[in-house]
């Protein structure tokens, strides 16, 4: 059978809008051209303890004790009776009687539709009071964790400097070269660890990612402080890396900074020979290459030579903790360790490959 | 190290105002190696201001959290007011960075001793205006006038 037609069109339009309206799960209002309330959903009045019966052809400024006629309410209403699109949505502060100051989100709409000489808009209200807390509450967990998290960094980084005190007073007693040796080495291990943790404290969110042009200038500060005089014979430079990582990708970078440059320092300059290491980051996408290069005698020919030590196990292992490979090639001058991370699609569950081990040290001079 | 660095520094005196006794010693060895004479280590407010008082050292290397609740910026408005140029060797960044106006310089944990003999070195000549030697990289100089550097003010009306 077929539905029977309304009378009048006009009129079952506006009976079916009154009722989609009242009917709205979400408080809602629909108003007229004036800015009256032609219609007020059960949810409205409910949220706000407003009579629904009473709501027809009031303006919405005149509802409760008067605490809906606000300032920013009315610039909100006209700027949508202006046509404005830009600024339809805004949160205002209510001061309702018996429930305190509740922050409104109000969004208002003039609805588009063919009756061009009576517009219509439609205001959604949402009482956003216990969410807008809940978020400032999270944000105030997060700072406080923030700021806890520094001060641990803090504390970590004063204690790595305890540790790192106490292996260079090691050093300066043992009689032993190369006890001597083993634990200024392990100073610098400390110190790399040490220097990150300050960085990460003094960054804002004490989690956050680390600047790794930043890191490794202070790392080779630190160890050409230690390693290099000031006769100019040997220059440390950093290049590249602009580019932040996580803490835990940084330490491992590091400390395969450390290992490199200490190696190059003690190895590829033998009797006072002056000349530059290079440290270099570069990076495209995921990928990513960590060099250090030096221009000085060059790796041995013979392989009897060379030797695999402390250094070169942590190299390898850092090297395969970070999924990266390892390669020694000729520098011409002088020697170029790179270390090499390609992100690279795994096939089915297998495995990416493991890294290639190679020796790093080299004899000593 | 190089033999310049290993200079003497006859008449030249440290004192350390540290609360970490171990990274204390450290430095303590490695400035005496340099050839400075370092008074006895402490981590207290008041010893530091009395030994400052007695022996007038020429720089004085002050963390800023020191033992108990004594804070190694109060220290450093007492020695500047004694006109002792103090170095900040604190961690504590910022709060070293907001008291710039009562020290020479920041050298900020972790340091190793030796980057802290260098910046020692260009500091105290620094001082005295000369500038042969390379600010090291991790040493912040906080210029502004010192004590016995600056200006004398002018006689009250």
């Amino acid at each position: 059978m077929a539905a029977r037609l309304p009378a009048n069109s006009d009129e079952s339009a506006l009976s079916l809008t009154l009722a989609v309206v009242a009917s709205s799960a979400g408080p809602l209002l629909l108003l007229d051209g004036d800015l009256n309330i032609i219609a007020a959903s059960a949810s409205f009045c409910e949220a706000f303890d407003i009579d629904c019966a009473t709501t027809r052809g009031r303006q919405l400024y005149d509802l409760g004790a008067g605490e809906w006629d606000v300032p920013p309410l009315r610039a909100l209403l006209d700027t949508a009776a202006s046509g404005d699109p830009k600024r339809d949505t805004d949160e205002i502060d209510l001061v309702r009687p018996r429930h305190g100051l509740r922050r409104l989100a109000i969004q208002a709409q003039r609805l588009v539709y063919f009756d061009k000489a009576h517009p219509r808009f439609l205001v959604a209200v949402n009482d956003v009071t216990e969410a807008r807390a809940d978020r400032k509450a999270m944000e105030e967990a997060l700072e406080q964790n923030s700021v806890l998290l520094q001060e641990v960094r803090h504390r970590v980084a004063n204690s790595l400097q305890i540790i790192a005190s106490v292996l260079l007073q090691n050093a300066r007693r043992t009689s032993s070269d190369e006890t001597r040796g083993h634990l200024q080495n392990a100073h610098h291990r400390v110190m790399s660890v040490a220097e990150l943790e300050r960085q990460l404290s003094a960054s804002a969110e004490g989690a956050g990612n680390v600047h790794l042009h930043t890191y490794f200038t202070k790392l080779c500060d630190s160890i050409a402080a230690s390693m290099i005089g000031d006769d100019g014979q040997l220059a440390l430079i950093v290049d590249g890396g602009d580019s932040e990582v996580t803490a835990r990708v940084s330490v491992s970078l590091g400390l395969i900074v450390t290992e490199l440059v200490i190696n190059a320092l003690k190895h590829a300059y033998p009797d006072g020979q002056s000349g530059t290491i290079s440290v270099t980051y570069t990076h495209r996408g995921p990928n990513w290459t960590l060099s250090v290069h030096d221009d000085g005698v060059g790796m041995p020919t013979d392989p009897a030579l060379i030797r695999t030590g402390l250094g070169t196990s942590i190299v390898q292992a850092l090297a395969k903790q970070l999924e990266a490979c390892v390669e020694i090639a000729p520098g011409h001058p002088g020697t170029k360790v790179s270390v090499e991370h390609t992100q690279v699609a795994l096939i089915g569950d297998r495995p990416a490959e493991p890294a290639v081990t190679v020796a790093i040290e080299r004899p000593a001079a | 190290m190089s033999p310049s660095e290993r200079a003497t520094h006859p008449g030249t005196t440290l004192l350390i105002v540290e609360d970490e006794i171990l990274a204390a010693m450290a430095l303590k060895d490695e400035l005496e190696d340099a050839g400075y004479h370092v008074l006895d280590l402490t981590g207290r407010h008041q010893e530091a201001v009395a030994a400052a008082r007695d022996r007038h050292p020429d720089l004085a290397l002050v963390n800023i959290q020191l033992q108990g609740r004594d804070d190694g910026i109060e220290v450093a408005v007492e020695l500047k007011a004694m006109g002792i140029p103090v170095l900040f060797i604190s961690g504590q960044i910022s709060r070293a960075q907001s008291a710039k106006t009562v020290a020479v310089g920041s050298l900020p944990k972790p340091y190793s001793p030796i980057e802290m003999v260098r910046a020692v070195n260009y500091l105290l000549r620094h001082l005295k205006g000369d500038e042969s030697l390379p600010c090291p990289a991790a040493l912040e100089v906080f210029d502004h006038p010192q004590p016995g550097t600056a200006p004398a003010p002018e006689p009250a009306a």
